[in-house]
Protein backbone atom coordinates (compact mmCIF):
# COMPACT_ATOMS: atom_id res chain seq x y z
CA UNK A 1 0.00 0.00 0.00
CA UNK A 2 1.72 3.19 -1.02
CA UNK A 3 -0.29 5.12 2.16
CA UNK A 4 2.05 2.92 4.07
CA UNK A 5 4.80 2.83 1.93
CA UNK A 6 5.15 6.87 1.72
CA UNK A 7 3.97 7.23 5.78
CA UNK A 8 6.39 10.22 6.89
CA UNK A 9 9.23 8.97 8.04
CA UNK A 10 10.67 12.53 9.53
CA UNK A 11 8.45 15.74 10.33
CA UNK A 12 9.93 17.55 7.22
CA UNK A 13 7.93 14.88 5.34
CA UNK A 14 4.63 15.15 6.42
CA UNK A 15 2.33 17.94 4.72
CA UNK A 16 0.09 20.71 5.55
CA UNK A 17 -0.30 22.73 9.18
CA UNK A 18 3.36 24.04 8.59
CA UNK A 19 2.78 26.31 11.83
CA UNK A 20 1.47 24.39 13.53
CA UNK A 21 4.42 22.03 13.62
CA UNK A 22 6.73 25.30 13.85
CA UNK A 23 4.80 26.26 17.03
CA UNK A 24 4.54 22.85 18.52
CA UNK A 25 8.68 21.59 17.93
CA UNK A 26 9.54 25.46 19.78
CA UNK A 27 7.19 24.66 22.31
CA UNK A 28 9.30 21.29 22.97
CA UNK A 29 12.60 23.05 22.55
CA UNK A 30 11.61 25.10 24.91
CA UNK A 31 9.90 23.37 27.27
CA UNK A 32 11.08 23.40 31.33
CA UNK A 33 9.34 21.35 34.09
CA UNK A 34 6.82 23.50 35.79
CA UNK A 35 5.97 24.71 31.87
CA UNK A 36 2.78 24.76 30.23
CA UNK A 37 1.33 21.74 28.03
CA UNK A 38 0.22 21.87 24.47
CA UNK A 39 -3.00 20.92 23.34
CA UNK A 40 -3.24 20.08 19.71
CA UNK A 41 -6.98 20.23 18.33
CA UNK A 42 -7.66 19.08 15.13
CA UNK A 43 -9.85 16.70 13.00
CA UNK A 44 -9.17 13.00 12.74
CA UNK A 45 -6.91 12.26 10.25
CA UNK A 46 -4.67 15.46 10.21
CA UNK A 47 -1.81 14.42 11.44
CA UNK A 48 -1.63 14.73 15.07
CA UNK A 49 -0.84 11.82 16.47
CA UNK A 50 2.06 10.98 13.54
CA UNK A 51 3.76 14.42 14.41
CA UNK A 52 3.89 13.72 18.18
CA UNK A 53 5.42 10.10 17.25
CA UNK A 54 7.89 11.85 14.79
CA UNK A 55 8.68 14.60 17.04
CA UNK A 56 9.43 12.55 19.85
CA UNK A 57 11.85 10.32 17.82
CA UNK A 58 13.82 13.62 16.58
CA UNK A 59 14.08 15.49 19.84
CA UNK A 60 15.30 11.72 21.18
CA UNK A 61 12.68 11.46 23.80
CA UNK A 62 10.85 8.43 24.72
CA UNK A 63 7.24 8.65 23.49
CA UNK A 64 4.50 7.58 26.59
CA UNK A 65 1.45 7.33 24.47
CA UNK A 66 -1.94 7.48 26.91
CA UNK A 67 -5.56 7.34 25.73
CA UNK A 68 -7.00 9.92 28.14
CA UNK A 69 -11.02 8.41 26.81
CA UNK A 70 -9.47 4.07 28.25
CA UNK A 71 -9.26 5.20 31.67
CA UNK A 72 -12.38 4.81 33.29
CA UNK A 73 -12.02 5.94 36.83
CA UNK A 74 -10.50 8.51 38.57
CA UNK A 75 -8.20 6.04 39.99
CA UNK A 76 -7.09 4.31 36.58
CA UNK A 77 -6.41 8.20 35.16
CA UNK A 78 -4.41 9.05 38.49
CA UNK A 79 -2.29 5.95 38.23
CA UNK A 80 -1.76 5.97 34.40
CA UNK A 81 -0.86 9.84 34.31
CA UNK A 82 1.19 9.49 37.72
CA UNK A 83 2.93 7.05 36.23
CA UNK A 84 3.61 8.71 32.97
CA UNK A 85 5.00 12.51 34.29
CA UNK A 86 7.40 11.30 36.48
CA UNK A 87 8.78 9.09 34.00
CA UNK A 88 12.41 8.27 33.88
CA UNK A 89 14.78 6.61 32.30
CA UNK A 90 18.35 4.49 33.38
CA UNK A 91 20.08 6.11 30.64
CA UNK A 92 18.76 9.81 31.06
CA UNK A 93 16.64 9.50 27.95
CA UNK A 94 13.45 12.36 28.67
CA UNK A 95 10.44 11.16 27.86
CA UNK A 96 7.51 13.09 25.83
CA UNK A 97 3.95 12.18 27.37
CA UNK A 98 0.87 12.12 25.28
CA UNK A 99 -2.23 12.19 26.21
CA UNK A 100 -4.40 11.45 23.18
CA UNK A 101 -8.50 11.90 22.90
CA UNK A 102 -9.03 14.35 26.10
CA UNK A 103 -12.51 14.86 24.73
CA UNK A 104 -13.37 11.81 25.33
CA UNK A 105 -13.37 12.57 29.11
CA UNK A 106 -16.92 13.29 28.39
CA UNK A 107 -19.39 12.05 30.73
CA UNK A 108 -17.11 11.50 33.40
CA UNK A 109 -15.72 14.93 33.99
CA UNK A 110 -18.43 14.93 36.71
CA UNK A 111 -15.41 13.36 38.85
CA UNK A 112 -13.01 16.30 37.72
CA UNK A 113 -11.01 14.52 35.33
CA UNK A 114 -9.97 18.04 33.87
CA UNK A 115 -8.62 19.84 36.72
CA UNK A 116 -7.16 16.35 37.90
CA UNK A 117 -4.98 16.64 34.51
CA UNK A 118 -4.55 20.28 34.92
CA UNK A 119 -2.71 19.42 38.03
CA UNK A 120 -0.70 16.82 36.70
CA UNK A 121 0.87 18.59 34.02
CA UNK A 122 1.87 21.61 36.25
CA UNK A 123 3.90 18.82 38.49
CA UNK A 124 4.97 16.79 35.47
CA UNK A 125 9.14 16.47 35.03
CA UNK A 126 8.17 15.38 31.32
CA UNK A 127 6.55 18.15 28.63
CA UNK A 128 2.89 16.86 27.99
CA UNK A 129 1.13 16.81 24.63
CA UNK A 130 -2.57 16.56 24.88
CA UNK A 131 -4.71 16.14 21.76
CA UNK A 132 -8.77 16.50 21.05
CA UNK A 133 -10.64 16.69 18.01
CA UNK A 134 -13.59 19.19 18.91
CA UNK A 135 -12.53 22.44 19.66
CA UNK A 136 -16.02 22.68 20.89
CA UNK A 137 -15.78 20.14 23.86
CA UNK A 138 -16.29 21.11 27.23
CA UNK A 139 -13.00 19.63 27.96
CA UNK A 140 -10.86 21.49 25.42
CA UNK A 141 -12.63 25.07 26.39
CA UNK A 142 -11.02 23.83 29.88
CA UNK A 143 -8.33 23.16 29.02
CA UNK A 144 -7.40 25.85 27.05
CA UNK A 145 -6.25 28.41 28.74
CA UNK A 146 -3.98 26.86 30.94
CA UNK A 147 -2.14 25.14 28.07
CA UNK A 148 -0.40 26.12 24.28
CA UNK A 149 -3.79 25.27 21.80
CA UNK A 150 -2.00 24.75 18.31
CA UNK A 151 -4.91 23.82 15.74
CA UNK A 152 -4.02 20.66 13.22
CA UNK A 153 -6.75 20.95 9.99
CA UNK A 154 -6.42 19.00 6.64
CA UNK A 155 -3.56 20.02 4.17
CA UNK A 156 -4.57 22.49 1.22
CA UNK A 157 -5.22 20.93 -1.92
CA UNK A 158 -2.09 22.01 -4.07
CA UNK A 159 -0.16 20.75 -1.28
CA UNK A 160 -1.85 17.24 -1.53
CA UNK A 161 -1.45 17.77 -5.20
CA UNK A 162 2.46 18.10 -4.51
CA UNK A 163 2.69 15.40 -2.55
CA UNK A 164 0.91 13.30 -5.18
CA UNK A 165 3.30 14.66 -7.89
CA UNK A 166 6.27 13.57 -6.01
CA UNK A 167 4.75 9.75 -5.32
CA UNK A 168 3.97 9.59 -8.79
CA UNK A 169 7.60 10.95 -9.66
CA UNK A 170 9.27 8.07 -7.03
CA UNK A 171 7.02 5.44 -9.42
CA UNK A 172 8.01 6.71 -12.61
CA UNK A 173 4.26 7.51 -13.25
CA UNK A 174 3.50 10.67 -15.32
CA UNK A 175 0.11 11.86 -14.54
CA UNK A 176 -0.71 15.50 -16.34
CA UNK A 177 -1.99 18.19 -13.65
CA UNK A 178 -5.63 17.21 -14.67
CA UNK A 179 -5.18 13.74 -14.10
CA UNK A 180 -3.33 14.68 -10.42
CA UNK A 181 -6.50 17.37 -9.66
CA UNK A 182 -8.82 14.71 -10.37
CA UNK A 183 -7.59 12.76 -7.66
CA UNK A 184 -6.97 15.40 -5.22
CA UNK A 185 -10.74 16.64 -5.65
CA UNK A 186 -12.23 13.06 -5.65
CA UNK A 187 -9.89 12.42 -2.24
CA UNK A 188 -12.29 15.57 -0.73
CA UNK A 189 -9.23 16.74 1.24
CA UNK A 190 -8.50 13.55 2.43
CA UNK A 191 -4.46 12.71 1.68
CA UNK A 192 -4.49 9.07 1.95
CA UNK A 193 -7.63 8.38 0.04
CA UNK A 194 -6.00 11.00 -2.84
CA UNK A 195 -2.82 8.41 -2.20
CA UNK A 196 -5.03 5.31 -2.73
CA UNK A 197 -6.58 7.34 -5.86
CA UNK A 198 -3.33 7.68 -7.63
CA UNK A 199 -2.02 3.77 -6.83
CA UNK A 200 -5.66 2.48 -7.87
CA UNK A 201 -5.35 3.94 -11.80
CA UNK A 202 -1.69 3.02 -12.06
CA UNK A 203 -3.11 -0.71 -11.95
CA UNK A 204 -0.36 -2.14 -14.43
CA UNK A 205 2.20 -0.66 -12.17
CA UNK A 206 1.07 -1.34 -9.25
CA UNK A 207 -1.21 -4.05 -7.50
CA UNK A 208 -3.92 -2.21 -5.60
CA UNK A 209 -5.41 -2.89 -2.33
CA UNK A 210 -8.14 -4.42 -3.68
CA UNK A 211 -5.75 -7.13 -5.65
CA UNK A 212 -4.30 -8.02 -2.31
CA UNK A 213 -6.91 -8.40 0.44
CA UNK A 214 -8.62 -11.32 1.20
CA UNK A 215 -12.29 -11.69 0.34
CA UNK A 216 -14.69 -11.86 3.14
CA UNK A 217 -14.62 -15.29 2.70
CA UNK A 218 -10.75 -16.22 2.90
CA UNK A 219 -10.66 -13.67 5.81
CA UNK A 220 -12.58 -15.47 8.02
CA UNK A 221 -11.75 -19.28 7.07
CA UNK A 222 -8.07 -17.79 7.82
CA UNK A 223 -9.55 -16.80 11.36
CA UNK A 224 -10.93 -19.77 12.07
CA UNK A 225 -8.32 -21.97 11.07
CA UNK A 226 -5.84 -19.69 13.11
CA UNK A 227 -3.63 -21.63 15.64
CA UNK A 228 -2.90 -19.40 18.12
CA UNK A 229 -4.23 -15.68 18.86
CA UNK A 230 -1.44 -14.15 16.80
CA UNK A 231 -2.79 -15.44 13.54
CA UNK A 232 -6.45 -14.97 14.55
CA UNK A 233 -5.49 -11.60 15.16
CA UNK A 234 -3.76 -11.21 11.76
CA UNK A 235 -6.57 -12.85 9.92
CA UNK A 236 -9.68 -10.77 11.71
CA UNK A 237 -7.13 -7.25 10.93
CA UNK A 238 -7.86 -8.82 7.22
CA UNK A 239 -11.53 -8.66 7.39
CA UNK A 240 -12.74 -6.53 5.00
CA UNK A 241 -15.51 -5.53 6.86
CA UNK A 242 -16.87 -2.79 9.34
CA UNK A 243 -16.71 -3.88 12.92
CA UNK A 244 -20.31 -4.06 13.10
CA UNK A 245 -20.63 -6.10 10.17
CA UNK A 246 -17.70 -8.21 11.24
CA UNK A 247 -19.65 -9.15 14.46
CA UNK A 248 -22.59 -9.99 12.86
CA UNK A 249 -20.84 -12.38 10.37
CA UNK A 250 -19.07 -14.18 13.17
CA UNK A 251 -22.36 -14.10 15.43
CA UNK A 252 -23.63 -16.40 12.08
CA UNK A 253 -20.98 -18.44 11.68
CA UNK A 254 -21.18 -19.42 15.33
CA UNK A 255 -24.68 -20.12 15.59
CA UNK A 256 -25.06 -22.18 12.80
CA UNK A 257 -21.72 -23.53 13.33
CA UNK A 258 -22.94 -27.37 14.56
CA UNK A 259 -20.24 -27.16 18.10
CA UNK A 260 -21.20 -29.06 20.90
CA UNK A 261 -23.74 -27.46 23.24
CA UNK A 262 -21.12 -26.43 25.92
CA UNK A 263 -18.81 -24.81 23.45
CA UNK A 264 -21.58 -23.34 21.74
CA UNK A 265 -23.05 -21.72 25.15
CA UNK A 266 -19.67 -20.49 25.65
CA UNK A 267 -18.54 -19.11 22.08
CA UNK A 268 -22.43 -16.98 21.84
CA UNK A 269 -21.38 -15.94 25.51
CA UNK A 270 -18.61 -13.82 24.32
CA UNK A 271 -20.30 -12.81 21.34
CA UNK A 272 -23.41 -11.79 23.53
CA UNK A 273 -20.92 -9.64 25.68
CA UNK A 274 -19.21 -8.50 22.12
CA UNK A 275 -22.51 -7.20 21.19
CA UNK A 276 -22.60 -5.11 24.50
CA UNK A 277 -19.29 -3.62 24.06
CA UNK A 278 -20.29 -3.04 20.28
CA UNK A 279 -23.44 -0.92 21.04
CA UNK A 280 -21.46 0.77 23.84
CA UNK A 281 -19.03 1.73 21.28
CA UNK A 282 -21.71 3.36 18.38
CA UNK A 283 -23.32 4.98 21.06
CA UNK A 284 -20.38 6.54 22.63
CA UNK A 285 -18.14 7.22 19.78
CA UNK A 286 -15.21 5.64 22.00
CA UNK A 287 -13.87 3.99 18.48
CA UNK A 288 -10.56 3.71 20.74
CA UNK A 289 -12.51 0.89 22.25
CA UNK A 290 -12.22 -1.46 19.28
CA UNK A 291 -8.78 -2.98 20.08
CA UNK A 292 -10.79 -4.63 23.28
CA UNK A 293 -13.92 -6.15 21.14
CA UNK A 294 -10.93 -7.62 18.31
CA UNK A 295 -9.26 -8.79 21.61
CA UNK A 296 -11.99 -10.06 23.31
CA UNK A 297 -12.48 -12.72 19.73
CA UNK A 298 -8.92 -12.99 18.92
CA UNK A 299 -8.80 -14.33 22.29
CA UNK A 300 -12.06 -15.49 24.06
CA UNK A 301 -13.63 -16.34 20.94
CA UNK A 302 -11.12 -17.79 18.30
CA UNK A 303 -10.17 -21.08 20.87
CA UNK A 304 -14.02 -22.05 21.06
CA UNK A 305 -14.62 -21.66 17.24
CA UNK A 306 -11.54 -23.14 16.21
CA UNK A 307 -12.11 -25.11 13.42
CA UNK A 308 -15.55 -23.70 12.77
CA UNK A 309 -16.39 -23.47 8.87
CA UNK A 310 -17.24 -19.45 7.87
CA UNK A 311 -21.15 -19.12 7.22
CA UNK A 312 -22.68 -17.04 4.71
CA UNK A 313 -26.13 -18.69 5.56
CA UNK A 314 -29.09 -17.04 7.83
CA UNK A 315 -32.17 -18.33 9.68
CA UNK A 316 -34.42 -19.07 7.63
CA UNK A 317 -36.56 -16.07 7.38
CA UNK A 318 -39.69 -17.14 9.11
CA UNK A 319 -37.43 -18.06 11.68
CA UNK A 320 -36.02 -14.82 11.96
CA UNK A 321 -39.17 -13.37 12.22
CA UNK A 322 -40.46 -15.26 14.87
CA UNK A 323 -37.09 -14.27 16.74
CA UNK A 324 -38.25 -10.97 16.60
CA UNK A 325 -41.74 -11.20 16.78
CA UNK A 326 -40.74 -12.64 20.21
CA UNK A 327 -38.32 -10.01 21.52
CA UNK A 328 -40.49 -7.15 20.50
CA UNK A 329 -43.57 -8.73 22.58
CA UNK A 330 -41.37 -9.19 25.55
CA UNK A 331 -40.18 -6.05 25.46
CA UNK A 332 -43.65 -4.85 25.54
CA UNK A 333 -44.39 -6.85 28.60
CA UNK A 334 -41.62 -6.21 30.74
CA UNK A 335 -42.08 -2.60 30.04
CA UNK A 336 -45.98 -2.62 31.14
CA UNK A 337 -44.76 -5.02 34.59
CA UNK A 338 -41.82 -2.47 35.26
CA UNK A 339 -44.73 0.28 34.84
CA UNK A 340 -46.71 -1.63 37.21
CA UNK A 341 -44.03 -2.89 39.73
CA UNK A 342 -42.33 0.54 39.65
CA UNK A 343 -38.83 -0.65 38.44
CA UNK A 344 -36.61 -0.39 35.17
CA UNK A 345 -37.30 -2.02 31.86
CA UNK A 346 -34.27 -3.75 32.44
CA UNK A 347 -34.47 -5.19 36.30
CA UNK A 348 -37.85 -6.11 34.99
CA UNK A 349 -36.39 -8.59 32.27
CA UNK A 350 -33.19 -8.98 34.51
CA UNK A 351 -34.61 -10.27 37.80
CA UNK A 352 -38.62 -10.41 38.09
CA UNK A 353 -39.82 -11.41 34.55
CA UNK A 354 -37.60 -14.91 34.65
CA UNK A 355 -39.90 -15.92 37.84
CA UNK A 356 -42.82 -14.45 36.31
CA UNK A 357 -42.65 -16.53 33.30
CA UNK A 358 -41.79 -19.45 35.42
CA UNK A 359 -44.98 -18.79 37.53
CA UNK A 360 -47.16 -18.35 34.25
CA UNK A 361 -47.26 -22.39 33.59
CA UNK A 362 -50.08 -22.07 35.99
CA UNK A 363 -53.23 -21.33 34.05
CA UNK A 364 -54.69 -19.04 36.88
CA UNK A 365 -51.58 -16.64 37.45
CA UNK A 366 -51.00 -16.81 33.60
CA UNK A 367 -54.84 -15.27 32.87
CA UNK A 368 -54.29 -12.78 35.97
CA UNK A 369 -51.28 -11.27 34.71
CA UNK A 370 -52.65 -10.96 30.98
CA UNK A 371 -55.39 -8.87 33.28
CA UNK A 372 -53.09 -6.54 35.28
CA UNK A 373 -50.77 -5.83 32.07
CA UNK A 374 -53.92 -6.00 29.66
CA UNK A 375 -51.96 -8.09 27.58
CA UNK A 376 -54.22 -9.38 24.34
CA UNK A 377 -55.12 -13.25 23.53
CA UNK A 378 -51.57 -13.19 21.30
CA UNK A 379 -49.32 -13.17 24.37
CA UNK A 380 -51.16 -16.08 26.19
CA UNK A 381 -48.94 -18.53 23.80
CA UNK A 382 -45.79 -16.49 23.97
CA UNK A 383 -46.21 -17.11 28.08
CA UNK A 384 -47.11 -20.53 27.87
CA UNK A 385 -43.70 -21.19 25.88
CA UNK A 386 -41.80 -18.94 28.24
CA UNK A 387 -43.51 -20.92 31.14
CA UNK A 388 -42.10 -24.19 29.09
CA UNK A 389 -38.85 -23.31 28.88
CA UNK B 1 -13.52 42.05 1.97
CA UNK B 2 -10.58 39.80 1.35
CA UNK B 3 -8.56 38.92 3.89
CA UNK B 4 -5.15 37.38 4.12
CA UNK B 5 -4.12 34.71 6.54
CA UNK B 6 -1.12 35.75 8.51
CA UNK B 7 -1.73 39.33 7.37
CA UNK B 8 -2.97 42.66 9.09
CA UNK B 9 -6.37 43.80 7.83
CA UNK B 10 -8.51 46.63 9.54
CA UNK B 11 -12.05 46.45 10.31
CA UNK B 12 -15.17 49.20 10.80
CA UNK B 13 -15.64 49.76 14.20
CA UNK B 14 -17.55 46.79 15.04
CA UNK B 15 -19.77 46.19 18.12
CA UNK B 16 -18.21 45.33 21.91
CA UNK B 17 -19.72 41.91 21.53
CA UNK B 18 -18.19 41.46 17.92
CA UNK B 19 -14.57 42.38 18.83
CA UNK B 20 -15.01 40.42 21.97
CA UNK B 21 -16.35 37.53 20.57
CA UNK B 22 -13.33 37.63 17.74
CA UNK B 23 -11.02 37.84 20.67
CA UNK B 24 -12.41 34.64 21.46
CA UNK B 25 -12.17 33.12 18.28
CA UNK B 26 -8.10 34.08 18.58
CA UNK B 27 -7.98 36.88 16.32
CA UNK B 28 -4.69 38.98 16.97
CA UNK B 29 -5.50 42.63 17.60
CA UNK B 30 -2.94 45.30 17.31
CA UNK B 31 -3.84 49.13 17.88
CA UNK B 32 -1.62 50.28 15.09
CA UNK B 33 -2.27 47.14 12.62
CA UNK B 34 -5.49 46.00 13.28
CA UNK B 35 -6.62 42.28 12.97
CA UNK B 36 -4.61 39.41 11.96
CA UNK B 37 -5.69 35.61 11.81
CA UNK B 38 -3.49 33.23 12.96
CA UNK B 39 -3.17 30.04 12.66
CA UNK B 40 -3.95 29.34 16.30
CA UNK B 41 -7.28 31.36 15.09
CA UNK B 42 -10.57 29.67 14.56
CA UNK B 43 -10.88 30.71 10.96
CA UNK B 44 -14.32 29.55 10.12
CA UNK B 45 -15.60 31.11 13.43
CA UNK B 46 -13.82 34.65 13.14
CA UNK B 47 -15.34 35.50 9.24
CA UNK B 48 -18.66 34.03 10.45
CA UNK B 49 -18.44 36.80 13.16
CA UNK B 50 -17.17 39.73 10.43
CA UNK B 51 -19.53 39.11 8.31
CA UNK B 52 -22.66 39.28 10.33
CA UNK B 53 -20.72 41.97 12.23
CA UNK B 54 -19.92 44.13 9.10
CA UNK B 55 -22.82 42.86 6.47
CA UNK B 56 -20.08 41.99 4.47
CA UNK B 57 -19.04 38.89 1.93
CA UNK B 58 -15.14 37.78 3.84
CA UNK B 59 -13.24 35.88 1.46
CA UNK B 60 -9.72 34.29 2.97
CA UNK B 61 -6.87 34.17 0.93
CA UNK B 62 -3.66 31.74 1.95
CA UNK B 63 0.09 32.40 1.14
CA UNK B 64 2.28 30.36 0.12
CA UNK B 65 4.41 28.35 2.23
CA UNK B 66 7.51 28.93 -0.06
CA UNK B 67 7.68 32.99 -1.02
CA UNK B 68 5.02 34.63 1.13
CA UNK B 69 3.03 35.52 -1.73
CA UNK B 70 -0.76 35.44 -2.02
CA UNK B 71 -1.36 32.08 -3.31
CA UNK B 72 -5.10 31.79 -4.22
CA UNK B 73 -5.22 33.79 -7.17
CA UNK B 74 -5.37 31.89 -10.72
CA UNK B 75 -5.65 28.24 -8.02
CA UNK B 76 -7.57 25.65 -10.12
CA UNK B 77 -8.83 24.52 -7.05
CA UNK B 78 -10.49 28.19 -5.67
CA UNK B 79 -14.07 26.80 -6.12
CA UNK B 80 -13.59 23.27 -4.06
CA UNK B 81 -11.22 25.05 -0.96
CA UNK B 82 -12.51 25.98 2.15
CA UNK B 83 -10.01 28.15 3.00
CA UNK B 84 -11.76 29.04 6.35
CA UNK B 85 -10.73 24.98 7.04
CA UNK B 86 -7.53 24.21 5.83
CA UNK B 87 -4.04 24.65 7.38
CA UNK B 88 -2.87 27.88 6.86
CA UNK B 89 0.14 28.26 4.22
CA UNK B 90 -0.36 27.09 0.91
CA UNK B 91 1.65 27.09 -2.41
CA UNK B 92 1.54 29.41 -5.14
CA UNK B 93 0.93 29.31 -8.98
CA UNK B 94 4.65 29.14 -9.42
CA UNK B 95 6.05 27.04 -6.53
CA UNK B 96 3.13 24.22 -7.02
CA UNK B 97 4.36 23.73 -10.72
CA UNK B 98 7.88 23.53 -10.19
CA UNK B 99 9.35 20.06 -10.21
CA UNK B 100 11.24 20.62 -7.42
CA UNK B 101 8.47 21.79 -5.05
CA UNK B 102 8.68 18.83 -2.52
CA UNK B 103 12.43 19.24 -1.67
CA UNK B 104 11.84 22.91 -1.82
CA UNK B 105 9.27 22.57 0.64
CA UNK B 106 10.53 19.60 2.65
CA UNK B 107 14.13 22.07 2.76
CA UNK B 108 11.69 24.91 3.98
CA UNK B 109 10.05 22.74 6.75
CA UNK B 110 13.84 21.66 7.98
CA UNK B 111 14.96 25.38 8.30
CA UNK B 112 11.69 26.05 9.81
CA UNK B 113 12.18 23.31 12.30
CA UNK B 114 16.32 24.06 13.11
Amino acid sequence: MWVEKYRPKSSGEMIGNEQARFALWTWLSEWKPGGKAALLVGPPGTGKTTMVGLFAKEAGMNLIDLNASDARTKERLRVRIGEAINATSLLGERSLVFLDEVDGLAGRSDYGAVEFIKDAVKQSRNPVVMAANDPESDEVRKLSSSTILVRFRPPPPREVEMLLREIARREGLSPDGEELRGYVVGAGGDVRNAINSLQSRSRDRALTYKDTAPSVVEAFAAFFDAKDGGEAAAALRRVPLQPLEKVRELQRSVVSSGLPPERLAAALKVMSEVDLLMGRIMKSGGWRMLRYLDRRLEEDLQPLVRGVKYSQEDLPFPVLLRIWNDSRRIRDVSERYAARAHTSGRSARSQDLPFVFALCSDKGFREGLEEALDLDEGYDKLLQKEAAR
Amino acid sequence: MRVVVGGWFTLPRLGRDAFALLMKQGVVYDKEMGFKLDPASDVRGAVRTIRSATGEEVEVDLRCFLCGRVACPGCPYVSVCDRTAVSSLCLCEEHSRDGSAFEAYGRAVRAGLS
